[in-house]
This record gives structure tokens, C-alpha cells and sequence, in this order.
């Protein structure tokens, strides 16, 4: 009897030796399949054939990926590799879900492979917390409408340059034309604020990262804003902008002829082109126009490992290889992104002559990952915040508080609420 | 004795399967977000494996001092609005599709699709309605109740949001009730409508003192449903005014709790699972009036 126990027992611990040489890690993507399965599917076969201990298991996760993560890390089956964006990843890594990355791959091999800006849209309270992967510039380039910008009367030398300019372009559209000239980011798909991005357009501070206290109450915080909201009063911008996402509004109307820029990744020339050929031919690509700062805020996604994941070491070699330069050029020329990775600028890929509008742009962002600069960084307890916050710019734009009492409000609200 | 016993517990084994699924998908997770109501719950506490902490009425004081959550509740019982219009309505039309004239069946499907439409089709036909240059402004105008100076998209006005989300509701909710206000009719003998007609009753009378009267029960029925369903609204506001709406105007006390407990790694389940108390509070005592409201009106006739 003792001797069956202690030859199942050694049975079994014989096969736990097998399984840990042979290692399975989960890899979650978010929002790449189908159009990406490819890429993705090859990438990993390459990864498998060059670590034949490991396998990956891939799922492409859509809207519910953070209820899926959170439950499969309270059944104890956390995935090992997981695509996140930068919000995601400050409020994951803020309340303790994510590793510290740098323990896994230290810290010169990181900035061996990305540059330092991509690196630290990911860092929180100076840790890195994800291998920066794809990326993109929030000002990458103006889409423009051939015949409504010549309409307004603007040649290709005369499109604006700056964000000021940018205003009284969309003015002289609407007023020639009837159609609007260009719309500002006021939220994203979540309803989270992204129009105080112009005050760090304009180099203007948001809060302080240290302290958590809100920054943005000067007096020329408060011009800038009442500067957009004259204009939305007046009938520059159309009233949607409040109520949904700017990329999904400008898409729309542009592609109904009803507006004539949107300023943004060259994303949006692939919908044009699916979406309406004739415009598409009319649809040329111009430099953004820059706040006064002159920089281009930028986004991207990274790859983190929960803290919760069985296989961190293998979790980091995967991430690695995946967001290396090899593999970020790879979908870079399958789809209009910006790598991360240090290198990708003097790809020839980047460098080509074209007239078409898609490969103009891809050249004239896709080369400028070094340059994503993340802005400013969420702040903690940032959905209560960012709640708060278009709550009281909306008041503004609507006429319910003026310029001034609406900073000032979401001002005292972030004090009392950012460390809470 | 020994029989009875017998078959009580023939009974209850028979009953086991479902009151263990009961239990299990109902009891357990009701009670458990009951008690997380009264406790401390955060992401950081999550992620770290710490338990809920107990707090007592904590997350109570916080949200009534919470002006968004106040806000929400306030949208949400203005939501109940509709439940009169919404079932007065299906009895209506019910009873008009409920005879045996040509065409019936193509209304009552016709009335039925929009209960199976999904939302996400839905939102993008009501989004063009209610624009500012839309189908609902164009009707309007075309029978000079607005000009087209005075057009504005409906659902960006704090005004209107609100109401256009209740027209919304209405027109995914009234085929539902008209398919179980249909079912209640065949309880209703037609000698009745017969009588009521002989003795000179107008349709309107026929409608209201006796077909509205004997559809008591199913009445109570739908109205607790929609009340329920009113209260709980999400669909249609988060697809439609995904912020909540103009100033707020649509954010409903729902929004609250689900952006407390869903809303990426910043969740809170103590808040969330107190307003959700509330919310349940306020919607069971609306049903004990509703049962009050109804045995009262049963006494009178």
C-alpha cells in the first residue's frame, strides 16, 4: 500500500518535472483580431521555433478585456503577457495588478531596445511597468479635403501651422463653405477628457506629479479655453463634439463631405479609403499644426505582465521579442503605426516616394517614435477626476459656468479627491 | 404524519435541483453584494488578496453626499415616467392587433422587431433621428412646429436628452408588453366586449371600464416589469450619451454603479454594491405600492 502511495507520488512528481520544462504562457491582444491574425500567428510560430520551451497561447481580447483580466486573476488564471494602453496600464500598475518590468529585463537592456519617451508612458512612480509596442502621434498628421479647403480659400502653402491658426482656419471654412473645418478632441471612447491636451499643446501645465494638485487655473488656461468655447458658441464646431468621440465624429463627417480636416494618425486615411474612394482622391496629407510648445502629444500600446502571472521570466522574453524592432517594423508595414523601438526611423520602409495619401503619412510619423511624448500622465483615482473634469469643461462649452468658475471647480474637486 | 413527511420530502428533492441554481446563482451573490455594500473594496485591496473590510454605513453617507450619484437617482426615478405611458400604450395597441382583421400578424411581428433589434443597430438609427439636421427635426419643421433656425440635435440638449431616451426605451419596450398584454386578453371573454357593446359602451369605454379592469393582473405584471426595467435602464443611455449626457441630464444612478464596478482598474465594489442597494430599496418599494395601488383597485370594482 505505502509503496503504490510512493510510486504514484514520484509518477506524479516526474510529471510535473516534464510540464515545468515545457512552459505555456497566455498572451492576451486587444482589438487585433481578425484583421491582424497573421501577423500575430507568425510572429509567435517564430518566437515558438526560437524557444522550443515555450508555447504561446494567443486570445485577442475586445471590450471586456479588463473584466476578463480581473476575473481571471481572482480564479487564479491570470494571462502572462497582456496588451494594454497607457491609462490602463497607470491605474493597473496604481493599484498594485502589474510587475515591475525592469526586475524581469533590467533596465539597459530596455532602453537598449525603445526610446525614452515610449518608455516612460509607462512608467509610474518611476517604475517601468510595460514594454512599449505600438504607438502613435495625437497631432501625426492634418488629413485635409482638396476641394473644401480650396473653397475656403487656402492653397497648400497657406494651411495652418499652429493651433491658433488652426481656429481661425476652422472659421473661414465654416463661413465660406457651410461645412466645418476641423474638431477638437474634447473625450475619448470612454467619455475620459482629452481636450486639456490642448493646454499641454501649449505647454501650459495640467497638475503636479508629485503633490497631485491641479495646475490649471491660470488666467491663461482660462483664455485658452474661453477661445474654444467662443468658437463652439458661435457654431465653428458642431455640437456632438460633447457627446462622442472625436475620431468617430470627424470620420463621419468627413466622409459625408461635411468637414474639411481631421488632425490625427494616418488611421483615419484607411477608413476614408474604405468608406468613400471619390473623397479619398481629394484627400491629401499636410503637416499637423502644433500648439505653441510645438510638441505632438502621442499615445500607445505596451505589453505588461500581471503580477498574478506563474511564468513572469518567460512572460519577459516573449514581450521582448514581440516589441523588438524586427517584429514592430513588421507591423508597421502591414498597418500605419508608429514603432517604438530604437532603429525603426532609418528604415527605408519610412523613406519612400509616393503620391498616395496613406504611404505619405505612414512616412511622416511612422519614423517619429522617439518623439511620442506621452504629455502629462493619468493622475491617481483618475476615473473620479476625469469624470469631474468634462463634467465642468462641458458646463463652459454649454454656457452654464464661465470659463474661469468651470477651471476653478474642477480644480477644487481634483484637490480634494486626486490622493483620495 | 409519517406520510406527510413522506411527501414533503418527495417534494423538496424535487425542488432541490432549482433551488440549488437558486442559491447559488441568486441567494448567495444577492446576500454577498449585500454585505459588500457595508464594506471597504477597492482594486488595490483586490489586487493585494485582501478581504472586504467592514465599515458599517460608510459607503451610505458617502454617496448621499456624492452630487453625481444624487444626480443619477434623481434621472432614474424621472425614468419611471414612462412606466404609465409604456403600458397603457401596449394594452392599446394589444387589444387593436388582438382581432381578426387582414394583415394582424404582419403588425404584431411589426410591432415585435424592435424587442429584438440590437441596441447597437438601434443607437445608430435613433442617433440619426435625433440629430440636429435628423428625420425627428425634419418632421417637425415640415409641420411648422419648429423652424429651422430653432432645430437642435436632441440629444444634446439638457432639456430633451433625457425624453429622447425615454421615446427610445418606449419603442424597444411596448412590443414586449403587447405580446403579454395579448396573452392576458385571451383570458378576457369576448361575450364581455360583446355585452358592454350592447349596452352602448364607445370603444373608449369598452377599453377603459372593461378591458382595463379585467387586465388587473397583468397589468400589475408588466407594470412591475417595466418599473424594474425603468430603474435599471442602461442599454440605450450608455450607447447614446455615452458621458452621461448633456450636463449630466442623462446620467442615471445605474451609470453610477456600473462605472464604480466596471470601469477599469479604478473599481470600487463597497460603492458600487451600496448604491446598487439602493437602487433595489427604491425599486421593492415602488412594487409594495404598486400591489397596494393595484389591491385597492380591485376592491373598488
Amino acid at each position: 500500500m505505502l509503496k503504490k502511495a510512493l510510486m504514484v507520488s514520484a509518477a506524479l512528481g516526474m510529471g510535473l518535472g516534464f510540464a515545468q520544462q515545457k512552459v505555456e504562457i497566455e498572451f492576451w491582444s486587444w482589438y487585433l483580431s481578425p484583421k491582424f491574425d497573421n501577423y500575430l500567428k507568425d510572429t509567435i510560430k517564430d518566437f515558438e521555433a526560437k524557444n522550443p520551451n515555450i508555447t504561446v497561447k494567443w486570445f485577442d481580447k475586445q471590450d471586456t478585456m479588463v473584466q476578463d483580466l480581473i476575473a481571471s486573476i481572482n480564479l487564479g488564471k491570470a494571462p502572462d503577457v497582456v496588451n494594454l494602453n497607457i491609462p490602463d496600464t497607470f491605474s493597473a500598475a496604481q493599484n498594485g495588478f502589474l510587475t515591475d518590468i525592469s526586475t524581469l529585463t533590467p533596465m539597459s537592456e530596455l532602453k537598449g531596445q525603445f526610446w525614452d519617451n515610449p518608455l516612460n508612458n509607462f512608467t509610474v512612480n518611476g517604475k517601468p511597468y510595460g514594454y512599449p509596442w505600438y504607438g502613435w502621434l495625437n497631432e501625426g498628421v492634418m488629413v485635409y479635403n482638396s476641394d473644401l479647403v480650396k473653397k475656403a480659400g487656402y492653397s497648400e502653402k497657406t494651411l495652418p501651422k499652429t493651433n491658433d491658426q488652426l481656429l481661425a482656419f476652422a472659421k473661414r471654412v465654416k463661413d465660406r463653405t457651410g461645412q466645418y473645418g476641423w474638431i477638437p478632441n474634447f473625450i475619448d471612447a470612454s467619455g475620459a477628457p482629452l481636450w486639456h491636451g490642448f493646454f499641454y499643446a501649449d505647454g501650459l501645465p495640467i497638475y503636479d506629479e508629485k503633490t497631485g494638485k491641479a495646475q490649471f487655473t491660470s488666467s491663461k488656461h482660462v483664455a485658452l479655453l474661453k477661445k474654444y468655447v467662443d468658437m463652439y458658441k458661435a457654431g465653428y464646431f458642431p455640437e456632438d463634439m460633447l457627446r462622442k468621440e472625436a475620431f468617430q465624429l470627424s470620420m463621419e463627417l468627413y466622409n459625408q463631405g461635411k468637414l474639411a480636416t481631421i488632425v490625427g494618425g494616418p488611421q483615419s486615411l484607411t477608413r476614408i479609403k474604405d468608406a468613400n474612394k471619390d473623397l479619398y482622391g481629394k484627400t491629401r496629407v499636410a503637416e499637423a499644426p502644433l500648439g505653441k510648445s510645438g510638441r505632438s502629444t502621442g499615445g500607445g500600446m505596451d505589453l505588461v505582465i500581471p503580477a498574478a502571472s506563474k511564468h513572469k521570466k518567460e512572460a519577459a522574453m516573449f514581450a521582448e521579442f514581440l516589441s523588438n524592432n524586427v517584429n514592430q517594423m513588421k507591423f508597421a508595414k502591414i498597418v500605419a503605426i508608429v514603432p517604438t523601438s530604437k532603429g525603426a526611423e532609418k528604415d527605408p520602409f519610412f523613406k519612400q516616394e509616393s503620391n498616395d495619401p496613406i504611404i505619405q503619412a505612414s512616412g511622416m510619423v511612422g519614423a517619429s517614435g522617439r518623439y511620442i511624448d506621452p504629455g502629462f500622465n493619468p493622475p491617481k483615482n483618475s476615473s473620479v477626476l476625469y469624470k469631474n473634469l468634462v463634467d465642468n469643461l462641458e458646463a463652459a462649452f454649454l454656457g452654464k459656468k464661465t470659463p474661469k468658475q468651470a477651471l476653478d471647480d474642477a480644480a477644487t474637486f481634483w484637490n480634494a479627491n486626486v490622493n483620495k | 404524519m409519517q406520510n406527510k413527511t413522506r411527501t414533503a420530502l418527495i417534494a423538496y428533492a424535487f425542488l432541490a435541483p432549482a433551488l440549488i441554481l437558486l442559491a447559488v446563482f441568486t441567494f448567495y451573490p444577492v446576500i454577498y453584494g449585500s454585505y459588500l455594500g457595508f464594506t471597504e473594496y477597492k482594486a488595490a485591496q483586490f489586487a493585494a488578496g485582501e478581504a472586504p473590510r467592514f465599515i458599517g454605513v460608510q459607503n451610505f453617507i458617502a454617496l448621499f453626499q456624492d452630487e453625481l450619484f444624487l444626480k443619477g437617482l434623481w434621472n432614474s426615478i424621472k425614468y419611471i415616467a414612462i412606466v404609465p405611458a409604456l403600458q397603457i400604450a401596449a394594452l392599446a395597441i394589444a387589444v387593436a392587433v388582438n382581432r381578426k382583421l387582414p394583415f394582424m400578424a404582419f403588425f404584431r411581428a411589426a410591432y415585435y422587431v424592435p424587442v429584438i433589434t440590437s441596441i447597437a443597430t438601434a443607437a445608430v438609427m435613433w442617433d440619426w433621428i435625433f440629430q440636429k439636421e435628423g428625420t425627428l427635426n425634419w418632421v417637425l419643421q415640415g409641420l411648422h412646429i419648429i423652424n429651422s433656425n430653432s432645430a437642435f440635435g436632441w440629444l444634446n440638449n439638457e432639456h430633451t436628452a433625457i425624453w429622447a431616451l425615454m421615446l427610445v426605451t418606449f419603442w424597444r419596450g411596448f412590443g414586449y408588453y403587447m405580446v403579454l398584454y395579448m396573452g392576458g386578453l385571451q383570458a378576457v371573454p369576448e361575450e364581455v366586449e360583446e355585452a358592454a357593446y350592447l349596452d352602448g359602451a364607445t370603444p373608449f369605454q369598452t377599453f377603459w371600464l372593461v378591458i382595463v379592469p379585467m387586465m388587473r393582473p397583468t397589468l400589475l405584471l408588466c407594470s412591475l416589469l417595466s418599473t424594474f426595467a425603468a430603474i435599471r435602464v442602461l442599454d440605450e443611455v450608455v450607447a447614446l450619451t455615452p458621458g452621461g449626457g448633456p450636463l449630466n441630464s442623462t446620467y442615471t444612478a445605474l451609470m453610477y454603479v456600473y462605472q464604480k464596478a466596471f470601469d477599469g482598474f479604478n473599481f470600487d465594489y463597497g460603492m458600487a454594491s451600496a448604491a446598487g442597494l439602493i437602487i433595489a430599496v427604491i425599486g421593492i418599494g415602488l412594487s409594495i405600492v404598486q400591489f397596494r395601488l393595484n389591491r385597492e383597485g380591485e376592491e373598488r370594482a
